[in-house]
């Protein structure tokens, strides 16, 4: 049997007629049911939030990502309590100036080192001030750097990091390399420097610290945008004309968000931290201002006096925030991530 | 499909049966050509396109010589086993291959060459006026977007405004490759579509922007019988109302001889037979193009007992490709002293019908016999 030597029948020689008839059968509406209902079936087939009981004639309501993310992230208890205690302590700090009972700074030497009273929850410090009044006053520093510093970290090691993993090659080098150096570094006496070197006001100790934070979210962001541009979805962006800057804030960045935001408060929680260990030493802001930790640095010497009192309000306040963040981090963790179901 | 214009006969399409607004939409100036574009050039051709991309092993002559033209409202089917070069082909096309790919000859689209355009004009005509279609829709769609915002996308790359999920143009679109309740389907996310719905979604924003060439990539390998069907119908109608020409990859004989004018069979980087639909089917005048037409079972000329034709032996190494002709090591034809020396060049066996062979003719009648 030859296929090339063999005459085709008359009649059948073109394929072009074959065509043409079958050109009559339409997308038929049987076809498109057919279709839809399989559509249907997904949905419906899908035990998305362990609901796959729907009752019947009940039309599953599809959810939004954003739904979804909502709906893991209420569910995880202690993100949620965690949050709530964000909020209330944001709330207090800034607004001291209403809540708060006493001025700040209000010296009193008639009562000072007074234990926690009715009159003075807190207690008061030596030199008569009320403690309560000034760990409110001290969390609005104390957080404000923390969310200073974790919001510069953030963008400056998504940006340098999605560079990197887009571009690859040499940039991903250089930008890596630099990540490195800093990551190596011996931090606190670069802090110690550079906060001598350019003084040591509260925006300068937060651009400080996020100079040292951002290497973790770039290096994030880079493992992230490597894996995700090699997805087919970035191949069709390319060949709808999105340009490089397009593809990587529109098509990639949605994608990796979760990651970002983890890291961006565990940035939140390791800034505190990183900015009570200066103000203990010494480096960290300046009074008048006070933060959290140079309550603890000038509460230094009443450790196994009847005032340790002093010591234990701003670090309770420190260790608080640091746990209510990274719970938070922990929920927003589970509720990217797709495959976690409960 | 449709009757093939000759070359530089471009046809706008009326914008009052287009899909809606599609003529103020497209920035191309009225009679549908960019500034720089020559009218009388055809609409695309591909000139000695050869691919090779330098591994550790050696390198990989990926595509040949391949030299082919597309028209107006014509489709050309690329057929192949994997690996031939289809794929890559395409992609180079496009620009799309990766920096270290090499990348020789000419690709002239409207007499421009797409290969030495800057990225930033390239970007302009992908998607624009050059769009593609991906196999896997479930892959090619972003997992985090609404269908209707990716289609919407597909418009604001090119558009100075940005139009939302629930934009008329979107709905018309998903209207037109035949999804049901557009306006709620626009809304859900590529995971709650069907895989015939996803690849129609992919088709439509391929063709968000009227492309005057539609590069398809296997759209209906990942899809049932049915489905497929289905999915060429909407290409069809598609071409219908563009009047935009396809370049369909497959390795499907199938959908090549259901949906195309012309068809292009690569081996091994390169192009060993070209024609007609008709002429490659019913005159097949490659060993290789009989051999894969043979291997089809088919309803007319079943015999109990016979088994299917098959080719024997593996497609050859791309790093290592036997001299003379690609194909000699598993032809059943191939002569010592001629096919392993000398590489045989494209020679026409009738009007508009080529073949890569050095016994084309006799391949082509049946005197040099390769299936028996």
């Amino acid at each position: 049997m030859t296929l090339g030597a063999e005459p085709p029948a008359p009649g059948t020689r073109s394929l072009r007629e074959d065509r043409e008839r079958m050109a009559d059968i339409e997308p038929g509406d049987m076809a498109y049911q057919l279709e839809e209902g399989l559509g249907r079936e997904n949905l419906a087939g899908m035990p998305e939030d362990g609901e796959a009981q729907l009752a019947p004639g009940v039309e599953p309501q599809a959810r939004s990502q954003w739904q979804l993310f909502r709906r893991r992230f209420v569910r995880h208890r202690m993100a949620m309590v965690s949050l709530v205690v964000l909020i209330i302590l944001i709330v207090l700090c800034f607004g001291a100036t209403w809540i708060a009972p006493f001025p700040k700074n209000n010296q009193d030497l008639l009562s000072g080192s007074l234990s926690p009273s009715r009159h003075h929850l807190f207690g008061t410090d030596r030199i008569g001030r009320d403690e309560l009044t000034e760990v409110l006053y001290a969390g609005q520093v104390s957080l404000a750097i923390g969310l200073a510093v974790a919001f510069i970290a953030t963008v400056v090691g998504a940006v340098l990091g999605s560079l990197a993993g887009f571009y690859r090659g040499w940039t991903d080098q250089l930008v890596m390399r630099v990540t490195d150096l800093f990551l190596v570094i011996p931090q606190l006496v670069v802090l110690a420097i550079a906060i001598r070197a350019i003084g040591q006001t509260t925006s300068t100790i937060a651009l400080i610290l996020a100079a040292l934070f951002w290497m973790y979210i770039a290096r994030v962001v880079r493992g992230q945008v490597l894996s995700i541009r090699e997805k087919e979805f970035v191949e069709a962006a390319r060949a709808c004309g999105a340009s490089p800057f397009r593809i990587i804030t529109r098509h990639i960045m949605p994608n990796i968000i979760g990651p970002i935001m983890v890291n961006a408060t565990l940035a939140v929680a390791g800034a505190i931290i990183a900015e009570s260990t200066l103000s203990f030493l010494g480096l960290g802001v300046q009074p008048p201002a006070t933060s959290w930790g140079n309550m603890l640095s000038d509460a230094e010497g009443v450790v196994g006096t009847p005032q340790a009192y002093l010591l234990y309000f701003p670090g309770l306040l420190i260790f608080i925030t640091v746990m209510a963040v990274n719970f938070l981090g922990d929920g927003l963790r589970d509720a990217f991530d797709p495959q976690s179901h409960d | 499909m449709s009757d093939t214009q000759p070359a530089g006969a471009y046809v706008e399409v009326d914008p009052t049966t287009g899909p809606a607004g599609k003529a103020e939409r497209r920035p191309k100036s009225a009679v549908g050509f960019d500034a720089g574009d020559d009218p009388n050039a055809p609409l695309l051709e591909v000139k000695d396109l050869s691919v090779e991309f330098k591994t550790e092993d050696g390198q990989v002559k990926a595509v040949q010589n391949l030299t082919y033209t597309l028209h107006a409202r014509e489709t050309l089917g690329i057929v192949g086993e994997s690996g031939s070069g289809k794929t890559v082909s395409s992609m180079a096309v496009l620009g799309l291959l990766p920096k270290k790919a090499v990348v020789t000859g000419e690709v002239l689209f409207r007499g421009r060459n797409l290969l030495t355009m800057s990225e930033r004009e390239r970007q302009t005509i992908r998607g624009r006026r050059i769009a593609m279609v991906f196999q896997d829709a479930l892959a090619a769609l972003n997992p985090v977007f609404k269908v209707g915002d990716q289609i919407a996308e597909a418009i604001n790359v090119h558009a100075d405004e940005t139009i939302g999920t629930d934009d008329e143009r979107v709905i018309e679109l998903l209207n037109l490759v035949g999804i049901p309740n557009p306006k709620d389907r626009a809304s859900q996310y590529p995971h709650e579509f069907s895989g015939g719905m996803r690849q129609r979604a992919m088709i439509a924003m391929s063709i968000a922007n009227d492309p005057d060439v539609i590069i398809a990539d296997e759209p209906t390998t990942a899809l049932d019988v049915t489905i497929q069907a289905q999915v060429l119908e909407v290409f069809e109608r598609i071409q219908d109302r563009t009047n935009s020409a396809i370049l369909l990859i497959t390795h499907d004989l199938g959908v090549v001889a259901g949906v195309t004018d012309r068809i292009l069979v690569m081996y091994a980087g390169r192009q060993v037979e070209m024609g007609s639909v008709d002429d490659v089917f019913y005159e097949p005048s490659h060993p290789y193009a009989q051999g894969l037409l043979a291997s089809l079972p088919r309803l007319d000329r079943r015999r109990d007992g016979e088994r299917l034709y098959r080719i024997k032996g593996q497609p050859p190494s791309m790093i290592h490709l036997p001299p003379g002709c690609a194909f000699n090591p598993r032809c059943p034809v191939a002569e010592v002293g001629v096919c392993d020396v000398t590489r045989p060049e494209l020679v026409e066996v009738s009007p508009d019908h080529r073949s890569a062979c050095h016994f084309a003719a006799e391949v082509r009648v049946g005197t040099r016999a390769v299936v028996t």
